[in-house]
């Protein structure tokens, strides 16, 4: 000790030259991944959608219009006031998927589901709940497997007897007034109950009562704009009532919030505005392929006429049949096996090979799905049922991996605490496991049906058609779907046109789909975090 | 679920604290001679032993919980406090390891006896764990969430309020019942645990190291309550905090290491003049 100085010249120092070399070569990397996805996804957006192909004077109209007050009032807002700049983005990113679905809902509403088809069912299932609930109320004496009995015959009985009943009346509402009461209707109710929450009875009403208002009026408004009563009805119920109840209630609890609506409103203003202004001035759009032609007209020997529209409507249904199939069974299985099952060697066989399946190619669940359904059980080739069968077994393992994994998050000790209450199993799953579970597993498989809705091989495999002249009309109807679609653009009708037009078309139109998708599971997930 | 919805409303219309549930026991009679030191027993513990897989956790406890006081288990860690009091609403059933031999008597009835339906049991044992753990519920349905998988008869707000108010929390939160209960503060939300597990009216409410996740304030907040609750109920505390053992429990039980109950008996007697030289060394800091 006595030797050391007893002031410290210099401390030296220490390499870190490995540390840097290894830092950087990681964020080149990264940069690689991000720009190389960047390029492809300019490349095949310029390609679609051409926007060099419009005059100047169009890009300089929405310069003014749209992009120059959007940033003005968008970075004005995140220096100052950033909670509401991301509620007034969030506005304009929610109207935006919403209506997007709209267009979903709204195909479908006009060529597969009759609106008095899906009136009779939703008021089957209305009259069946309500009576659940009675025969819940009534008596809760009755033993369980009577009320069970009871509540199941209810609900058979009323889907069985009632859309064919309301189908057989000589006379019936308009299609608008339906859709108003069988879609606005549920609708306007959950968002009412969101904008006005703790508002009181009357506060609820009101809203709800708006909401049913707005919906209604799509089937005046739809004729008059020329987009007729059932998609005016569609769009107002799924985007525009979902979107101005959130905006509503978002403003009402947390006033502070109030100049978000400002970035949203200039982003509207400025779209309107601009597509009047350039309309007025007379200077031509870019000549996109991408355009309402494309999205509904059907498959054409020429690049030019040809659409998506049957493989929309096809992709769409599919992704129903998927998630209808593959919801209940993977979040039964991951249930049992994370809450239920003993931890043995066979428990922990059947979690490798879960495992193993999520890795297996996707055309070989092709073959199993031809194999198992149209071989053996004999069902036609091609179909919406065994489409979403086989692709729901393609994404089972995923749905049930990623489900498992939610509720392997939820902490113990509210596990304890429920058990500590002396609940039973089966009352701590329902009421404290899956709860708090439940966004991260609606995550997971909203994810699980983005990788399902892009596959193309195991449709191959199972005979869908490549190509569809119009939309499938029910479960057992053959089905196209977009990624089919683009692959038969690319491959059977191989030529200079469709490379040039409708492949990148198809492509943009199915990754729009995609990141939509996604930018929902993104936004839950994200909500549930914040919540934790 | 028959069993236990006969063992639970069989015996829910008694008042729990009615005399006639208590045993006659050698313990009860010497109560009843001299009534000037203790109530009647609620939880009586026999030869306990528990096992994870070969290890020995517990080793032959013997021990009488008085009713309406607050008996406190202190001892190092891995003595194995937690371990009895877990036993005693057989939350240790959840282990797969653990192994439990022995007596253990709630109010005269074995707990391990064949017939006990362990759900139905602990629907009369209020627990408050070490972290606060409220549900990602409102704090209404937190406090209501007993009432309701109990199926309990009754107006639900009131029974919130009233336990709310006795677990000291009421005047904080009346205005806010719908909120989450996750955002409450940590001395709020170990106070909503203790509304929670006082709302169905257990017979006994045990409480694992129920302060130490908490601030000193919230900790003393904790504290006043739990003896203001011993009027109403009979709590057991397992705490490694020695002086707060010594301020708000009536009798203390020492555990020591290898899960050996070294002396049980009134707390000023515990602190003050300890029977065995291994208590008074862990008391006075020499060790533990």
């Amino acid at each position: 000790m006595a030797t050391r100085a007893d002031v410290i010249e210099d401390f030296g120092h220490v390499s870190r030259t490995v540390g840097t070399v290894f830092r950087y070569l990681l964020l080149a990397a990264t940069l690689f991944g991000i720009v190389a996805l960047a390029v492809l996804l300019i490349y095949v957006a310029n390609d679609a959608i051409q926007p060099l192909t419009a005059d100047p004077g169009w890009h300089l109209t929405f310069f003014l219009t749209l992009v120059v007050p959007t940033l003005a009032v968008g970075g004005y807002l995140l220096r100052t006031d950033p909670a509401s700049a991301r509620f007034g983005a969030a506005v304009v990113g929610l109207l935006a998927v919403s209506t997007m679905f709209a267009g979903g809902a709204a195909m479908i509403f006009v060529d597969i589901v009759e609106p008095v088809t899906w009136f009779g069912y939703v008021l089957a299932l209305t009259l069946a709940l309500a009576a659940v609930v009675v025969i819940e109320r009534f008596d809760r004496r009755l033993p369980f497997l009577a009320r069970f009995a009871a509540a199941g015959a209810a609900i058979v009985g009323s889907l069985a007897v009632i859309p064919g009943f309301v189908q057989s009346l000589p006379v019936y509402p308009t299609d608008g007034i339906m859709l108003t009461l069988a879609l606005g209707a549920p609708v306007a109710l959950a968002v009412g109950r969101y904008a006005a929450a703790g508002a009181g009875r009357r506060g609820t009403a009101l809203s709800v009562l708006t909401g049913v208002a707005v919906v209604g009026s799509g089937a005046v408004l739809g004729p008059l704009l020329a987009i007729g009563a059932v998609p005016a009805t569609v769009l107002l119920s799924v985007a525009v009532v979902p979107t101005a109840g959130y905006a509503a209630g978002t403003v009402r609890r947390n006033a502070d919030r109030r100049p978000g609506l400002a970035f949203t409103g200039v982003v509207l203003g400025g779209t309107i505005l601009g597509a009047v202004a350039v309309d007025a001035l007379g200077f031509a759009g870019p000549q996109s392929w991408v355009d309402w032609g494309f999205l509904t007209s059907a498959h054409s020997g020429t690049a030019a006429d040809a659409g998506l529209y049957p493989a929309i409507g096809g992709s769409i249904l599919l992704m129903a049949t998927v998630a209808a199939l593959s919801f209940p069974l993977g979040v039964g299985a991951a249930v049992y096996l994370e809450e239920y099952a003993p931890d043995n060697r066979f428990t922990r066989f059947i979690d490798v090979n879960i495992s193993n399946l999520a890795g297996v190619p996707s055309v070989v669940y092709g073959l199993l799905g031809l194999g198992v359904f149209v071989t053996y059980l004999g069902q036609p080739t091609g179909t919406v049922l065994i489409g979403g069968a086989t692709l729901a077994l393609l994404i089972l393992p995923i749905v049930i991996i990623s489900a498992r994994e939610a509720l392997r998050s939820v902490p113990d000790e509210m596990r304890q605490a429920s058990y500590g209450m002396g609940a039973t199993r089966w009352q701590t799953i329902k009421n404290v496991v899956l709860p708090r579970a439940f966004p991260g597993i609606l995550t997971g498989t909203i994810l699980a049906l983005g990788r399902a809705i892009g596959e193309t091989a195991p449709l191959i495999m199972i005979g869908a058609p490549n190509v569809l002249f119009s939309l499938p009309t029910g479960l057992s109807s053959k089905v196209s779907a977009m990624p089919l679609q683009v692959y038969a653009w690319a491959s059977l009708f191989a030529s200079e046109p469709f490379y040039q037009a409708a492949v990148p078309a198809g492509v943009v139109v199915l990754l729009i789909v995609l990141l939509s998708m996604n930018s929902v599971a993104i936004v839950l997930r994200n909500k549930y975090q914040n919540q934790q | 679920m028959t069993d236990s919805q006969e063992y639970a409303s069989g015996e829910s219309t008694d008042d729990p604290t009615s005399d006639d549930m208590s045993i006659e026991t050698d313990v009860s009679e010497s109560v009843s001679s001299s009534p000037t030191m203790h109530s009647n027993t609620v939880v009586s513990a026999e030869n306990v032993d528990v096992w994870y897989n070969d290890e020995q956790a517990l080793q032959d406890i013997t021990l009488d919980i008085p009713e309406n006081q607050v008996t406190a288990m202190i001892g190092p860690s891995g003595c194995g406090k937690s371990t009895f009091l877990r036993c005693i609403n057989r939350m240790n059933d959840l282990i797969d390891a653990a192994r439990v031999e022995g007596d253990l008597y709630l109010r005269g009835k074995n707990v391990y006896d064949d017939d006990v339906d362990p759900v139905a049991l602990r629907r009369r044992v209020g627990m408050v764990f070490q972290s606060p753990n409220p549900f990602p519920k409102s704090i209404y349905d937190n406090v209501a969430y007993g009432l309701k998988i109990q199926n309990k008869e009754g107006d639900y707000d009131d029974i919130v309020e009233e336990s709310l108010k006795r677990a000291a929390l009421w005047d904080e939160v009346k205005d806010q019942l719908d909120q989450s209960g996750l955002e409450l503060s940590g001395g709020q939300q170990q106070r909503l645990c203790i509304a929670r597990a006082i709302a169905p009216d257990p017979e006994v409410i045990l409480m694992d190291e129920p302060a130490s996740a908490l601030d000193p304030v919230a900790t003393s907040q904790i504290e006043d309550l739990i003896t203001e609750l011993a009027e109403e109920y009979t709590v057991v505390i397992v705490t490694h905090n020695m002086q707060q053992a010594a301020r708000i429990s009536n009798k203390t039980a020492v555990f020591l290491t290898g899960g050996e109950l070294v002396e049980f008996d009134d707390t000023e007697k515990i602190f003050e003049n300890p029977e065995s030289q291994r208590v008074e060394d862990y008391i006075t800091g020499k060790f533990g």
